[in-house]
Formats: structure tokens, C-alpha cells, sequence
């Protein structure tokens, strides 16, 4: 077989089927459309990918704590309506500190349920999706809100403004994902997260401090929702009560794109980004070359199901499950 | 969900009103699809209790359904059981609450379906549909298009949610109207905004790297319209290009006063409320009430703005 092969012959390139996945999309797409390529389009890709990209990598260190995030789409429609709101109230400078505050007190409350009280995460985050809707809901009385004064604010330069050229959706999410993948791989605190989500007992024994770490990867994910939220609103420069709606699963499609395993203990933030990157790509190329949109759902869900399998199937070495 | 318990808190109090009100009076309840997840329905149910309220013959039981098929059904079921006089739905569901509607009809509850119809299986067992009409709103659209633009050009869509009734319809309105209309316009593609802000505004940012001619842009509604009207100005592309949407918003009528939208169609959820609550009135009152009322939609643009109250959504 091929991926026996392959494997025999670079085991190196065989782990990486994603990014064979990547760059095999990438070349039929560029040849279907001359666009694609092009720096204006790539720039924007990649400044469209920020929101659900930022997002991805704090759900991705969740999932290699060996726990899920459901919640971060209805937490992203709070922190968003919460930042735009009290834009106009109380200023920017002061409605940033204000939201990364509350966002992490919901991640907080995620983190103690999971960590502390060792509840099942699915049901916990899944709850929260719903409870926090109906927070957003309760505090916005179903309005939308809107920065009235959009020219003449600071806060534009998150979503709008760039430095040096390069949008800073782009920045922010570069920085974050290179901050996050140093934590992850370098230090004490990110091998206590591979060792909890990969062996829950054994990390325990080997006197890791289980709960405290859980909580901690709640922690990072409300944070990355929390930047995630400056950049929309800034986007946007206002708020729909259900902003966030489905965004949970779009940042779960990149995650598992990325090859990070459901299952805990293993996973990359590099990988993440690849996986945020392609699905952005893959809609962005189906939208030029002028395919309809049951044909994105279509071809985006084929795409992560076949990304999967090569993947698993490169690791493996064959293509189908020897214990079939 | 403070909202749902002062609607509980007033439907008991209006059950027991209604209990001391005298013989006259008529008892309407109101089954509505989600108060609170967007401004138009929250002000929606706020006027309908101020139009319940403001007419000393009617006691109304106002509940919500929270978006959920299966406690609407069984607040019909309530609903059926008080033996209310009349009962007005706005369907979370069209398909699904024809059976519920049908039970009514069967315990002789004439059935009045607001603001987005019931599937047409259901149509048999109501007594009236009162709202806006969504192809009307679409056509109309078109006809502005057709006049900003001046019979020629490229235009692309922004659609609402996929699979939506209001979304197929306005696309629907627009497209056969615009056909018809202006021929020379060239709808250059047609793609979801997902009555998203954030999603419209990425529909357009590749609509934008696509075509190197964009004259006109066509939404769903005004807030995926100021979606991709934020992405042409990022562009550096919105000079000239015409804006126009399917149902103002406030986030519409302020670029409409700024001059960056051409003009969209005015839909305010007091007048569907209070249409609601006319025609249950029209039904009881044994008058000729055609099936589809629709309420009156006008076409707003940059110069009769001045005519129209800003959105309250």
C-alpha cells in the first residue's frame, strides 16, 4: 500500500497527513481558481480565520486536558455583546478589562464544575451553551447593540486596523497561537496537560495537581473567547444576541481537523492552526470558484471525515483498522 | 429569563381578571415562537400587551415558547383546555404545530397565525394569517435595486439562513421580480449570510476578491446589508456600490442617513402585533376575514427616511 510506504519511507512525512491534506487542497483549488492565491485573497483567508482560529487553540488545550468545550460559541455572543455594549457606556478602556473579566469568571465556573467536581465535561459545557444564552439574553433584553461612534474609536484597531500591512485579527491570532504552542510544549504547566488528558490516574500519582490544571485549561479557552470577542466586535463594531451560535462546532471541526484526539493527552496547537486555516481556505475557494452552499456543507464535512482518516491511517500505516 | 416569568406572572393575573371581568369580554390567548432572542420579537410582545391593554374588551394570555416545538405544542394544548376564545401562534415550527393547530380548529378555538405562516397542510384549520409578506418585501427590493441602478449593472446576494421560509421568500421575491423588472441586471452569485453580521461580512470580503465589478449589493435584511457594506469600505470599494436590504434595521437606517445605503423595506413589530391582535378581534367579531392579511411593508430610502421612526432593532 501507498501509506505503508510511505510510512517505511519518511515516517516523519506519514504523521503529517494533514498537511499533505493542506497542500494537496490548496494546489486544486489554486488551479480552479486563479484568485485563490492571490495576496489580497490569502490576506483576507487568514483574517477571517482570527475569530474561530483564536478560539480553536484555547478548546484545543481543553481537549488535550482530556475534556471538551461546548460552551465557547454562546460565551462568545456574551463576551461580544458585553464589550460592544459597554463600549458606549463606559469606554473601551474600560469595557475590555471589564469583559476578560467576566468571561473568565464563566470559564471559572466551567473549570470548577469539570476540574474540582470531576463532572462530565460534555454535559457541563453543553449546559453552559444554553445557561449562558439565556445570561446574554436576560442582560441584553434581546436587543442588539451597536457602537454608535465606529470611526472615531480606538477599539476599531483590533478587527479593523493593521500594522505594517498585515491585519491585526492575523497578528493577534499569530501571537496567541505562538504563545500558547510555547506553553504547551516547553513548559512544566503544558506536560501536565498532555499527562492529565492522556493518563487522568497516573498524572495523579506522579503528584500532578489534576483539578488545578483542568481548571486552568477552562481558564485559557474563556481567555481565548475573551480575544476572540475584541476582535469580532471590533469587527463588527456591534452584537446579535446569538452571534456565536454553531461557532462551537466549527472550532470543534478545526480542532479534530487538526488531529487532535478527542480523546485527550495528544494534539498540537501548530496542527490546530493548520486545521483553522484549511477549513477557512476550503469555504473561501468553494465560494470562488462559484459553488452553492449545500455544496461547502457538503465538501467541508467530507473533507474533515477524509483528513481524519488519512491521518489515522498514516499513524497506522494502512488504511483500514487492522482489528477490523 | 426574567421576561418569561413576568409573562407567567401577567398570564395568571390575566386568568384571574378574566375570571372577574364581565361576560363581554373576550380571552385571547398568544403562544409566540422566542420573546427575547431578538429585538424585533421582544418589542413585538411588549406591543401586543400594550394593544391588549389599551382595549378594556380583551384579556390576553401572553406565553412564550422559548424557540422549542414541543412546549409550543403543549401550550396550545393549555391553551385548548382554558377554552380561550380565540388563540394566536407564531409557529416555531410550520410543520410541526399543524397538528396542534388542527386540535384547536377541532374544539371549535379559531386559530390566528402571526408574523411567519403555518406549512400549507395547516392552512385548512385556521381561521386567518396576519403579518408581512415576504416576497412583497422581496419585489420591493428589487424595484429599488432596478431604480438605483438604473436598469443595468452586477449585483450579488446575501441570503438569510438556508432552508428558512423568510430567506426563500425574500430571495425568491427579489430574483423573479428583478428578472422581470430589469433584465440588464446581472445577479453575478447568490450566497447564505446566515442572518449573521460576521458571516455576511465574509460572504462579501470573497464576493469582493471574486468580481472586479460590483455595482449592487442585495441582503436578506439590513444587518448582513451593514455586513458587507463594512467589508467594501475595508475594501476601499464601497463608493458607488448601492445597498439595499430586505427589512430595515437600526444598524440600516443609521448608514441610510450617513448616505452609505441606498434603502431597504420597513417592517416594525408594533404594526405586526397590533395586526395580530385585530384580526383575532375581526375573527371573533364573526367578520369576513380574508385567510392572508398582510400588513403594510413600505419601501424606505435615503429620501423619505424622515417619514420613519428609527428601528427599535
Amino acid at each position: 500500500m501507498l501509506l505503508t510506504r510511505l510510512k517505511a519511507g519518511g515516517p516523519a512525512i506519514a504523521k503529517q497527513g494533514i498537511l499533505v491534506a493542506f497542500i494537496l487542497f490548496m494546489i486544486v483549488f489554486s488551479l480552479a481558481s486563479d484568485r485563490f492565491l492571490s495576496m489580497d485573497n490569502v490576506m483576507s483567508v487568514l483574517r477571517q480565520s482570527a475569530i474561530i482560529g483564536v478560539m480553536a487553540l484555547g478548546v484545543t488545550v481543553v481537549v488535550i486536558g482530556g475534556n471538551l468545550d461546548l460552551s465557547v460559541g454562546s460565551m462568545l455572543s456574551f463576551a461580544t455583546v458585553l464589550v460592544v455594549d459597554l463600549h458606549d457606556k463606559i469606554g473601551p478602556e474600560m469595557a475590555i478589562p471589564v469583559m476578560v473579566f467576566a468571561t473568565l469568571c464563566l470559564g471559572a465556573i466551567n473549570g470548577f464544575l469539570i476540574g474540582f467536581l470531576r463532572l462530565n465535561s460534555l454535559i457541563v459545557t453543553l449546559g453552559m451553551l444554553s445557561a449562558i444564552q439565556g445570561l446574554v439574553l436576560i442582560y441584553s433584553g434581546g436587543q442588539n447593540v451597536d457602537i454608535v461612534d465606529q470611526s472615531g474609536t480606538w477599539f476599531r484597531f483590533f478587527g479593523r486596523g493593521a500594522i505594517l500591512g498585515i491585519a491585526t485579527p492575523i497578528i493577534i491570532f499569530a501571537l496567541l497561537a505562538l504563545i500558547i504552542h510555547v506553553v504547551m510544549s516547553m513548559t512544566p504547566f503544558g506536560r501536565k496537560v498532555y499527562a492529565v488528558g492522556g493518563n487522568p490516574t497516573a498524572s495523579v500519582f506522579s503528584g500532578i495537581p489534576r483539578s488545578r490544571v483542568v481548571f486552568a485549561t477552562y481558564l485559557i479557552s474563556a481567555l481565548c473567547v475573551a480575544v476572540a470577542a475584541i476582535i469580532l466586535g471590533s469587527r463588527v463594531m456591534g452584537s446579535q444576541n446569538n452571534v456565536g451560535q454553531g461557532y462551537e462546532l466549527q472550532v470543534l471541526a478545526a480542532v479534530i481537523l487538526g488531529g487532535t484526539s478527542l480523546l485527550g493527552g495528544s494534539g498540537s496547537i501548530i496542527r490546530t492552526v493548520l486545521g483553522v486555516l484549511m477549513l477557512a481556505f476550503i469555504q473561501n475557494g468553494l465560494i470562488l470558484m462559484g459553488q452553492p452552499y449545500y455544496t461547502q456543507w457538503l465538501v467541508t464535512w467530507a473533507v474533515i471525515i477524509i483528513a481524519v482518516w488519512l491521518d489515522v491511517a498514516a499513524k497506522r500505516g494502512r488504511l483500514f483498522s487492522p482489528i477490523a | 429569563m426574567s421576561r418569561r416569568i413576568t409573562s407567567l406572572l401577567a398570564t395568571s393575573a390575566a386568568i384571574a381578571l378574566a375570571g372577574a371581568a364581565n361576560a363581554d369580554t373576550v380571552r385571547i390567548g398568544i403562544t409566540q415562537n422566542n420573546v427575547g432572542i431578538d429585538s424585533y420579537q421582544t418589542t413585538y410582545e411588549r406591543a401586543f400587551i400594550e394593544a391588549a391593554d389599551a382595549n378594556d374588551d380583551v384579556e390576553v394570555i401572553v406565553l412564550d415558547a422559548g424557540g422549542d416545538v414541543a412546549r409550543q405544542i403543549s401550550q396550545m394544548q393549555d391553551l385548548i383546555q382554558q377554552q380561550v376564545d380565540a388563540i394566536i401562534i407564531w409557529p416555531t415550527d410550520g410543520q410541526a404545530l399543524v397538528p396542534a393547530v388542527r386540535n384547536a380548529h377541532r374544539a371549535g378555538i379559531p386559530v390566528v397565525v402571526t408574523n411567519s405562516n403555518i406549512a400549507e397542510a395547516g392552512l385548512e384549520f385556521i381561521a386567518a394569517f396576519s403579518g408581512p409578506n415576504n416576497i412583497q418585501q422581496g419585489i420591493y427590493s428589487a424595484e429599488m435595486m432596478c431604480e438605483a441602478l438604473d436598469g443595468e449593472g452586477q449585483i450579488v446576494q446575501v441570503t438569510g439562513m438556508p432552508g428558512y421560509t423568510t430567506a426563500i421568500e425574500r430571495q425568491q421575491g427579489f430574483d423573479d421580480r428583478l428578472a422581470e423588472l430589469c433584465p440588464d441586471v446581472v445577479q453575478l452569485d447568490i450566497q447564505p449570510g446566515d442572518w449573521n453580521r460576521e458571516r455576511a461580512q465574509r460572504t462579501m470580503e470573497t464576493f469582493l476578491t471574486r468580481f472586479d465589478n460590483i455595482d449592487g449589493v442585495y441582503s436578506g435584511d439590513d444587518n448582513m446589508g451593514v455586513g458587507a457594506l463594512n467589508a467594501a469600505i475595508d475594501a476601499g470599494r464601497a463608493e458607488g456600490m448601492v445597498f439595499i436590504g430586505a427589512t430595515n434595521f437600526a444598524v440600516g437606517y443609521d448608514a441610510m442617513a450617513r448616505g452609505e445605503y441606498w434603502g431597504s423595506v420597513y417592517q416594525s413589530p408594533v404594526d405586526d402585533a397590533r395586526a395580530a391582535l385585530q384580526t383575532a378581534l375581526d375573527v371573533l367579531a364573526g367578520e369576513d376575514v380574508p385567510l392572508l392579511n398582510y400588513f403594510d411593508t413600505p419601501k424606505i430610502t435615503q429620501d423619505n427616511m424622515d417619514e420613519f421612526d428609527r428601528p427599535v432593532f
